[in-house]
Formats: C-alpha cells, structure tokens, sequence
C-alpha cells in the first residue's frame, strides 16, 4: 500500500478515536441528565494542565492520570452540586451556567499558569513502521488506547448492572426512580465520570497539543458537532459523527483547503441542527 | 398613553443632557456602549419576551457593520448613502427573518436547538468574515472606514447613538405593552397553545428574531463609521456572548435590562480589565450567579414595580371584528387513519364520519387511541396512511394553526393556558387568534376587545371577570373552565374537548356542560368530547362513538350503545 | 503584571473608572491637567488575549527603557510617565482605549506592540493627533501620517534568509504554510520572489484559518509526500507549536528543514527541544545576538527586572528599541508637532537593544539574524547588515 495513504489512514483513525474519548464523555452526560456541559472542553484543558504539572514535578508522564482523575473527582462534584443539579430542568439556563463555568476554568487556569504555551514531552519518541509507513508510535498507542478505552465502556455499559441502570434512568427517570434507582447518585456519579473521561483525554493528549487555557474551546465545539451528526443513540452513532466530522474535514482540507474543511464542518453541522437535529442514529 | 408619554420625555431628556455632564470622552464610550445595547436588546426581545436563546447575534451586528463599512468607502459623500446605511441595518433584519422561518418551521420545541445553530452561525460568520480577503479585508478587516458624512466631533457621534437608543428603546416599550408583546410572552410560556388559538407560532418567532436582527443591524450600521474600522471579531461568539451576558445581567425580560447590562458591565469591564487581574474570573462568578439565582437580572427588581404602577388596564368596550364567516359543509370524517409511534400502532384504520351539528362523545378504554384522534385530526401526530376531511375539505396533517383559523377548536386534557399571563391577557390571545390582523396586534385599543360569549362567560362564571388575577394562581377547576372560555370565543364551528370535567366540582361540571350546551346551539356547532365519566356522557351526547384498539368499535345513542354486547366485553375486561 | 510598573498610571486608572464624576464636577480641571515637563507616553501591549504571553517582557523592557531615560533626564528635559493600556482587546476596546488617552489623558506619544488590527484601529482613532511608535513585526504598508513604524517587515525578514538558505542549504523546492490572513500571505509573496531568484520552486502552499481548532496531521502528511528541501512557516502562536511539534513527532525534522518567520524564545520554548531540529528563525532581535550592546542590554535588564525576569524575546524587546526611537524622535523635532516629527524621522538615528536603528520613510534600516534552533534556544548563523524594510512612505 502507498505510505502516504497508510498515513492518512492512521490519521483519520487517530483523530477519530482520541475525539470518540472526549465525545463519550459529552454524551454519557447528556444523555443521562440532559445537561449540554459546555465547560467538557475544559476538563480536558484541566487533564493536560495536569500532565504538565507532573512533568514539573519530575514525576513520570503515567503519573498525570491519578492527579488528573483526582482533579477532576472533585471538581466535577462540586460542580454538579451547585451548578448542574439545581438546573435540571432547565436547558437554557444549565447552557449558560456550563458556560460560564467554562469561563471561570479558563480564566482561573490562566490566573495560575498564565497565558503561555507550556510544552510536554513526549513520552515515546520513536516511530513504527506499519505497512512501509513511518508512524509515531506514541500516537500509535493513543490510538489503541483510545478504542481500548472506549470499547471497554461501551462493554461495561452493556454488561454491568450499573451501565443496565444508567440506561434505564436514560430511558425513563421517573420510572428508574420509581423502581428504587437511585437517580440522585447516579447522576451525580456520571457526570463525574463524564469529566474523568474528559481528563483522561486531556492527559493523554497533552504532548501532541500546545497547551494552554484556551486549549479546550476546541474540543467542546467539535465533540459538540459529533453529537450533532452522530446523534445519541449509540455507539454506532457516535463513531460516525467523529467519522464525519473528522473525515470530511480531512478529506475536504485535503482537495481544497484547510479553510474550507473547517468551513464545511460547520455548514454540516448547521444542517444536522436543522434537519437532523437527531443525527444519524436517533435514540429510539 | 399618557405615562407612555412621560417616560419618553424622561428618556429623551436624560439623554441630551448627559453629555454635558460627563464631558467628550465619556461620551465617546457610551455611544460605543449604546450601540451594543441596541443589539442586545434584541436579545431581551427573543430570550427574555418570546423564550428563545439566540447565541449568535453578533453575526447580524458584524453583518450590518460590514455592509455599512463598505457602503461607506465605496460612496463616500454620495447621496446613495440614504439608501444604502438603512439598508444595512436592515439586512441583517431580513436574514434573521429568514433564517427564524427555516428553523422554526415545522418545529413546536426548538429551545437549545435554536441556540446552537446560531452559535454555529456566527462560527460561520466569523470564518467567512476572516478568510474572504477580497471583500472583508479578512483578519485585519475593513480599514479607514469614513465617518458620516457632515459628522466628526466625539459628540455629534453620541447624539448618532443616543438617538438610535431612544427610537429603539421606546419602539420596544410600544411593542411590549401591544398586544403583539402579549403574544411574545404567550409564546414563551405554551407554544401548543398559542397554535391552537389560531396563530402559526413560527411566524411570530421569526418575526421577534428578524427584528432582533434589525436591533443588532442598527448597532452594526452605525459602529463602522463611528469606529472607521470593522473585523471579523465582530461577528465572533465573542461578542455575542457578551451581548447574552449584557442582556441576563441587566435583566433580559425588563425593558432597560439589556441596556443596563451593557453599559454598567461594559464600562466597568473597559476600565477595570486593565486594573483587577482577576475581572474576568470576578465577570464568570457574577454571571454564573445571576443564572443560578437572579434570573430577572438587576432591573427585575427595579422595573417590576414601576410596571405594576404604570399598568392600568383600560375596561372591554370594543366588539371585536367578526371572525370570517367559514363556508363548507359541517362536521369531520376520518377514513382509514393509521398512526404509529415507533413500533406501536396506536389508530389502526380509523374511520369515525359527524356530518350534522350537535354534541359527541368519544369513549374507550385507556389506550383505545382517543387523545390520538384529536392529535391526528389537528396534526399534533404524523398521519402514515389514510385521509382526515374537516367542513368537507382535506386537511390530513394540517397544522392547528391553520384549523384554529377555518373553525376547529380544542381543549387539552391538562388545562394548558398562559400560567403567567393575566385572566384578561388569556382572553385576549383567544379573542385575536383568527381575528386580530397584523394592524391590530400593534394596537393598543385591541386590548379593550371584547364579545357576545365572553360577556357571557363572564356571567356565568363570575370570577372570570376578576382579570386582573394570574392565570396561573386560578384554581385547577377555575383553569379547565378558563381554558374552556378561550376555546369558546374563538366560537369554532368544530370543538374537541378532552375531559372538560376532569377535576371539576359536582356545581362546576353542571355549569361547564349547560356552557357547552349553550355554545354548541348557538353556533350550530359539532363539539366531540373525550370523557369518561358516564353521567357528564349521558347527559350531554346526542350521539357516542365507542374505540378501541385504535378503531371504532361501536356507535349509537347511549342506550344502543350501552346495550351492544361488543362494548360489553371490552368494557369488562378493561375496567370492572 | 502591571502593578508595580507606575504608581501614578494607577491612580489615574482608578480615576478612569469615577471619571464620570470627576468630569461633573470640573470639567477644566480636565483641559488643563497637562503638567508642564511631564511627557505622558500611551503603552499598547498585549494584557490579554492570545498575544498576552509577550506582555510581561514588553512592560519590562518599556520599563527599562523609561527608567534609563529619566535617569538621563527624560525627553527633552520631561520626564517620561507611562499609561498602560490593552493592546490584546478587541479593536473597539484598544480604539476606545486610544480615544480616552488623547481626550482625557492628553498623551503626548503612544507606543504601541500588539496585532495589526488593533493598530488600524488606534491609527483611526487617534488620526494623525497624536504620534504613534509601531514595534513588533508586520506584513508592512503602514503610511498614515504621523505613525512611526520601528517593525520588521516581510522584505527584511524574507530577502536575505531566503537567499541564505538556498545557497547554504542548497534547498530547491519549497513548501510554504501559514495562518490565512493578510501577514503569512504578504510574506509569502516576498518569500515567492526571492525563491523564484535563487532558481528554487514552491511545491506546496497552504494556509489554515486564523483562530479555528487546526490539527497539521493532514499537512504534515501532505509534506511528506512532497519531500521539500524547506518548509517555510508563517503559522502564528499555538498552530506554530502545534504544527513544528507535529512535524517533528512525524520524524520529518530529519530530513527537512524549516523557517519560521514568528519565533522566538517563548514560541520555541512552547515547540520543545524535541521538535526543533532543523528550524530556522529571521529577525531583529535574538536573546543570544553576541554583540557588546547587547550584553550591555541584557545585564541592565536583568538587574532591573530582577531573577524572575520575563524572558527575552523579540516580541517584548521591540518596545524598547520603540520607545528610544519615540526619545529620539521628539528631541530632533524639538516637541511633538506633528508636521515637524514627520520631517524629522527621516534618517532619524535612535538607540536599539543591538544597536541603532536608522529610520526612512517612517520605517528603519536595520541589522536582520538568522539564527538556527538548538533545544530550546536560537544559534545566530548569519548577521545581515543594514538590511532594506522595502517600505515607500512619503
């Protein structure tokens, strides 16, 4: 095979599967409280900040994921108590608090690291050959990280009695609590684990991306475009939005450039919101 | 009126006077800050009367700006100006028109929705706006805009903005007392409604939108020559999100709110950005509270009362216009209706046919597909097979809007009315759907309509006469039989009513079937009722369909009906 | 960052946010709140937004600059006081900023090291009324009267490393990138020509928009496949880092070589010494330019602005060359009347962190760096002397 299109082979799956993580997160979230958290860009924003708060304490890059789920375990408490659950019903209303939440991280980072691009090293340097192509190994590995990760908690969604309640507090909260679900709890737990996901993300990513507070904004447009064109159905549906998302940008950057691809996102994503607004694959 | 009056003077006297007090630089800054306050009036407009977010109002703000700044360079000092500024701040009016038409068509909820895809929008405008180098000047923007012409000093400038302010600011107070302004806040609080009572929602939506657009074109128009300097930063989220935290600050649903907003946090934000490291954060803290707990901003706590003293609502003394005589023939008839949700079939080949004037009910079951046939008939379900004809004509899937205005009425199960409008304002909205023409709605004399059956409901029930009261604080039976009111006078030549007597007292539900009785006759009306309780039945029909399972099952007098072995067992086995 | 630069500017901050009051009370006091022998110098730098990593050095070396003037007795026998203000707002915000500084503040001179929007804004704003110094580096063309341009332009930076290159390298084909807007296209066309005269050719040209979400996978391929001799860079900030990290994480760093023509201290800091084998930088100003003004320069900068100096960079120390050639320029007009300013910047000579600078048609002649990245620091190759801006103001 061509080594070049080996290449952007790997890129579109690299994209695609390090964007499904922070977009699992996104739509775990909304699907269970119905809350568009605006600020899951800076969770990852916060992930990243800690991988390079480890590598400034001269701890090993593996180091970040504790301190970053720690974070963001008590971050995203604190947030769901005071802004997310008085909210609920709300939709307008959480959109402007998460928003503003969004703000306040980005500003309160910067008040601390300050505006600066801050550098982390990459832990694998070396690259790997796949089918006559040179590739990083690093990106490599997150790439298989990445759809490790999110095949196992799709699996755990499946299979495990907690997943089997998120799904019927999805399906239908009254009667989930009605059956002696606890709503509250789960709610709670989920939208933590939605900013866990987003730190993990945010870790991993971090020595690939300048990082900086604004860093985040990124992430929540284009996982929010995911959602978009993917819908919330599924698995299925998400993958397909991060494919569409990626792919068309990839493809159109590529033919025209890379003004257009992110021009045609955008376009793509107004109609899904107007015509579509349950993407591909609708929750049923 | 005359207060009306009072507070424009007021308005206008503050505003000339100003620049003499705080002196040239100042109002230098608030001409700037007046202008974003135009635009986020919009704002209040859309998010704070009609109940939709826009997110993306800096696109219309960056757009009129545009337009205006190249209007300028290109004809400089020529007499096309005239034409071409107005029409720059209207453009952006027209578009958000369109724009509203096309989203909110065919939509009843459209809430985060709506938001995101303007949020999109302006993303879009933003990207066109930077990378169009030819026409934009693209990131650096379009440079040495001229001034308006005869126009240089810092203050003529100010007398610019604060004269588009006061125009503005009391268009918008006019609007707000109109009956439009009712409508506004009717929409924001029962969509469903608002379409049963005659009016196509998404129009009124879009019109608050494109005006919305207007208000931020007017902004836009006069920033190019009183900047000389346009970017794409203009049509960024940036601003728009600004322009939201203005308008929720200052109080989105009162009418200085926006204003407020923008000038205090817009100032404050311009000198003290430079002096407190930490504004920004201290601006999200602020804002984030706001949200949380003081959704009426800082002039819900002011407005609120001068409102309260300034409204005097002036007594019913003008008929209002008769509604268009409908032609065609009476009744309805379903053929073949087959509807699905899913992979549940819920009417499964209906077919119920009322030809003559009188009173109806519909019996069944839970689950026999009664509310369904309502939602069918007035295009609340989607319609998979089959035709729905209504006064002989065929109006499958048309909208209740549509059927409200030919002659078709309906009463929800819930009472669904406007909980935080007024007695009187819920009559209204039932008296101007189908009568009121746009003239109308701008009015203020349309508040004093009143009609034959309305003066009579009033009789009967005598705390409907009482308008003054919020809707919301009437009683359970008080709302059934207001909301029955508002289908009434609307005087429909086909009334749905579902369960009118849910809820009801013994004494009430004598009075809301006699009102029925009255209604019916007196507009040789075909009113079909969703009931259960057999004596409110007994009573009142001249005739009953039986459903179940998604089909007709049986019809006849109550007796026939009540004597038909079929019904029987249906009867039995659903309930003992 | 700001609060220890000048008490006074403080204070009159703090008098901005009640100026309404003030103003009721005396508005003369206003008209003639010009202290004799004080000269009020405006500051633009970038305090927030994405510029505002270079604020912390450009407010250090304006205050080094002011405090080494007054220390000599200030300009023209005034001493020189420094209002801050945000040159990283939004163009209304640093127009609006600008206005009040003229009106109310009554600044004799403004300074200004910030985006080139902003400066179309404040050249609006203040229409010639006031002077107006322009440091950092631009795409050029800046003719308004009364605007001193101390800048690198694209024919300064592109010209002689271009040539340079070609010759050393013996680079033939040539991949261009940039952000999508009106600076990486101007420098592009230079770098167009001068590839064209060494006989190289452009096999690539690709520019991502300015402020968007940009990933440099796809690009990074697309070099790939082409193979040039040299990339050249005109992506700015976060896509710089991002796209050299990108690049060298891809392992093109080892065969290809790269100039950027935004980089300096802090942007390579942020690219990392693991992806800057082969990256090349041309400008005006680098920390480690060897020559004796310089070495003076920096030991006066780290004694004033203490251990915890911000670092040295171009973006930063153009404003110390700026507000020298704002000394300069003032004491040859004999005061700051605009036509006779105009006619003294020509062939002005004023006082740079290297040297001196000699400015032409309201643009300066000056001594141009090609410096080769090593880790997370610049290695000067070559000097370019007196090199032409290419800039025909009248």
């Amino acid at each position: 095979m061509d080594p070049i299109l080996t290449t952007n082979i790997l890129n579109v799956v690299y994209e695609v599967s390090t964007l499904a993580v922070v977009v699992l997160g996104l739509a775990v979230v909304f699907g269970l409280l119905g809350v568009m958290n605006l600020a899951h860009g800076e969770f990852v924003m916060i992930g990243a900040y800690c991988a390079f708060f480890v590598q400034t304490q001269s701890l090993p890059f593996l180091a970040a994921v504790p301190v970053a789920l720690l974070v963001c375990i008590v971050l995203g408490l604190a947030v769901e108590r005071i802004l997310v659950r008085p909210l609920y019903a709300r939709p307008f209303d959480t959109l402007l608090a998460t928003w503003g939440l969004s703000m306040l991280l980005r500003e309160g980072v910067e008040a601390v690291y300050g505006r600066g691009f801050k550098s982390v090293a990459v832990p694998l340097t070396d690259s790997i050959d796949v089918l006559g192509a040179d590739y990083p190994s690093y990106r490599l590995l997150l790439a298989a990280v990445s759809i490790a990760l999110v095949a196992g908690l799709v699996w755990w969604f499946v299979r495990s009695a907690t997943g089997r309640r998120i799904r019927a507090v999805v399906n239908n909260r009254e009667l989930a609590g009605s059956v002696g679900i606890p709503v509250t709890a789960l709610a709670r737990n989920t939208f933590i684990f939605g900013c866990c996901l987003a730190a993990l993300a945010g870790v991993m990513l971090a020595p690939l991306l300048p990082v900086n507070p604004t860093l985040g904004l990124d992430f929540i447009l284009k996982s929010f475009f995911v959602l978009v064109v993917g819908g919330l159905g599924s698995l299925v549906g998400l993958i397909s939005g991060a494919g569409v998302i990626g792919g068309v940008e990839s493809i159109v950057s590529a033919f025209l450039d890379r003004t257009y691809g992110y021009t045609t996102v955008l376009v793509i994503a107004i109609l899904f919101l107007w015509l579509r607004p349950n993407g591909l694959f609708p929750r049923t | 009126m005359a207060s009306f009056l009072g507070h424009s003077a007021a308005l206008i006297a503050a505003l000339a006077v100003l620049p003499q007090l705080v002196g040239e630089f100042w109002a230098y800054t608030l001409a700037l800050y007046f202008l974003y306050a135009i635009a986020s009036l919009g704002i209040g407009l859309c998010w704070g009367q009609a109940g939709f977010l826009p997110l993306g109002q800096a696109m219309f703000f960056g757009l009129a700006a545009y337009l205006s700044g190249l209007s300028l360079i290109h004809f400089k000092d020529s007499w096309l100006l005239l034409l071409l500024l107005p029409g720059a701040a209207l453009a952006p009016g027209l578009l958000a028109y369109g724009i509203g038409l096309l989203v909110f068509r065919g939509r009843t909820l459209s809430g985060p929705f709506f938001a995101m895809i303007t949020l999109a929008l302006t993303l879009l405008a933003f990207q066109i706006a930077n990378s169009w180098n030819d026409v934009t000047g693209g990131f650096n923007g379009l440079k040495n805009i001229p001034g308006l012409p005869g126009l240089s000093d810092f203050t003529d400038l100010y007398y610019i903005s604060a004269v588009a302010l006061a125009v503005c600011l009391l268009a918008i107070a006019w609007l707000r007392r109109a009956p439009a302004g009712v409508l506004w806040r009717a929409v924001a609080q029962n969509e469903q409604r608002v379409r049963f009572c005659g009016f196509a929602v998404q129009n009124v939506k879009a019109a608050v939108f494109g005006l919305s657009g207007v208000l931020a074109g007017i902004g836009g128009a006069l920033y190019a020559p009183q900047q000389n300097l346009v970017t794409p930063q203009l049509c960024g989220f940036l601003l728009s999100a600004d322009l939201v935290i203005w308008a929720a600050v200052g109080g989105r649903a009162t009418l200085y709110g926006p204003v407020v907003g923008a000038v205090l946090i817009g100032i404050l934000t311009a000198d003290l950005r430079d002096e407190i490291s930490y504004w920004e954060v201290i601006l999200a803290a602020i804002f984030i509270v706001v949200v949380l707990y003081f959704r009426q901003g800082l002039m819900g706590f002011v407005e609120p009362l001068f409102e309260r003293l300034s409204r005097r609502r002036a007594g019913r003394t003008l008929d209002s216009p008769a509604r268009p005589q409908a032609t065609g023939d009476t009744g309805f008839a379903l053929d073949d209706v087959r509807v699905r949700m899913g992979s549940v079939s819920i009417l499964e080949g209906l077919d119920l046919a009322i030809d003559r004037p009188g009173i109806y009910c519909l019996i069944g079951p839970n689950g026999a597909g009664k509310t369904s046939c309502f939602n069918a008939m007035t295009g609340e379900l989607p319609v998979r097979s089959g035709h729905i004809r209504i006064f002989g004509n065929t109006r499958t899937g048309a909208g209740a809007d549509l059927l409200s205005r030919i002659g078709v009425g309906r009463k929800f199960q819930a009472p669904s009315l406007f909980p935080d409008l007024t007695v009187a304002e819920n009559f209204n909205i039932g008296l101007w759907g189908g009568r009121a023409r746009l003239r109308d709605l701008l009015r203020m004399d349309s508040h004093g309509w009143t009609s034959a059956i309305l003066r009579e409901a009033q009789a009967r029930f005598p705390f409907l006469a009482d308008e003054d009261r919020r809707a919301g604080d009437l009683s359970h039976g008080q709302r059934q039989i207001l909301e029955l009111v508002m289908v009434l006078i609307a005087e429909p030549r086909l009334i749905l009513l579902d369960e009118p007597s849910a809820g009801l007292s013994q004494t009430e539900t004598q009075e809301v079937i006699d009102a029925i009785r009255w209604v019916s006759g007196r507009h040789n009306a075909c009113t079909v009722i969703v009931e259960h309780d057999m004596t409110f039945v007994r009573e009142l029909a001249d005739r009953i369909f039986v459903l179940h399972q998604g089909r007709l099952l049986a019809s006849g007098t109550v007796a026939e009906v009540q004597a038909d072995e079929r019904v029987r067992a249906v009867y039995v086995g659903a309930s003992a | 960052m700001l609060k220890n630069l000048n008490p006074i500017s403080r204070r009159r901050f703090v008098a901005g946010a009640l100026g309404s009051g003030a103003a009721v009370a005396a508005p003369a006091v206003l008209t003639g709140a010009q202290a004799a022998g004080e000269l009020k110098m405006a500051t633009f730098y970038a305090l927030s937004g994405p510029g505002s990593l270079f604020g912390p050095t450009q407010t250090a070396c304006t205050k080094l600059a002011v405090d080494e003037i007054n220390a000599g007795g200030g300009i023209g026998g005034r001493k020189v006081t420094v209002i801050p203000s945000d040159g990283g707002a939004p163009p209304a915000e640093a127009a609006k900023a600008a206005i009040r500084l003229m009106l109310r503040d009554k600044v004799d001179i403004v300074v200004g090291s910030h985006d080139s929007a902003v400066r179309e804004a404040i050249v609006a704003a203040l229409k010639g009324r006031v002077p107006y110094v322009y440091t950092p580096l631009y795409e050029g063309g800046e003719c308004n009267p009364n605007v001193y341009v101390t800048a690198d332009t694209p024919q300064q930076q592109v010209q002689p490393s271009i040539t340079w290159l070609a010759k050393t390298l013996g680079a033939k084909t040539y991949y261009l990138i940039g952000n999508d807007y009106v600076w990486p296209r101007k420098t592009n066309e230079q770098a167009k020509k001068y590839i064209a005269a060494a006989g190289g050719k452009v096999v690539g040209e690709e520019y991502v928009p300015l402020g968007a979400p940009n990933k440099f996978e796809d690009a990074v391929t697309r070099i790939k496949a082409k193979n040039p001799d040299l990339v050249v860079i005109t992506l700015v900030g976060g896509d710089n880092i991002n796209f050299n990290r990108t690049f060298a994480g891809f392992g093109l760093d080892k065969s290809i070589k790269r100039i950027s023509y935004l980089l300096e201290e802090q942007t390579l800091a942020g690219i990392g010494d693991k992806s800057s084998n082969g990256l090349y930088s041309a400008m005006s100003y680098f920390e480690n330019e060897k020559s004796a003004a310089n070495a003076k320069f920096k030991a006066a900068y780290r004694k004033a602005a203490g251990a915890k100096a911000p670092p040295l960079a171009m973006i930063g120390v153009d404003t110390y060359g700026g507000i020298n050639c704002a000394k300069a320029l003032i004491e040859k007009a004999g005061g700051t009347d605009a036509a006779k300013l105009m006619a003294a910047a020509n062939n002005l000579q004023y006082r740079t962190p290297t040297g001196t600078g000699v400015m032409t048609n309201r643009h300066v002649v000056k001594d141009m760096y090609l410096a080769e990245c090593k880790g997370t620091s610049f290695d000067i190759v070559e000097t370019f002397k007196a090199v032409a801006h290419g800039q025909t103001c009248s």
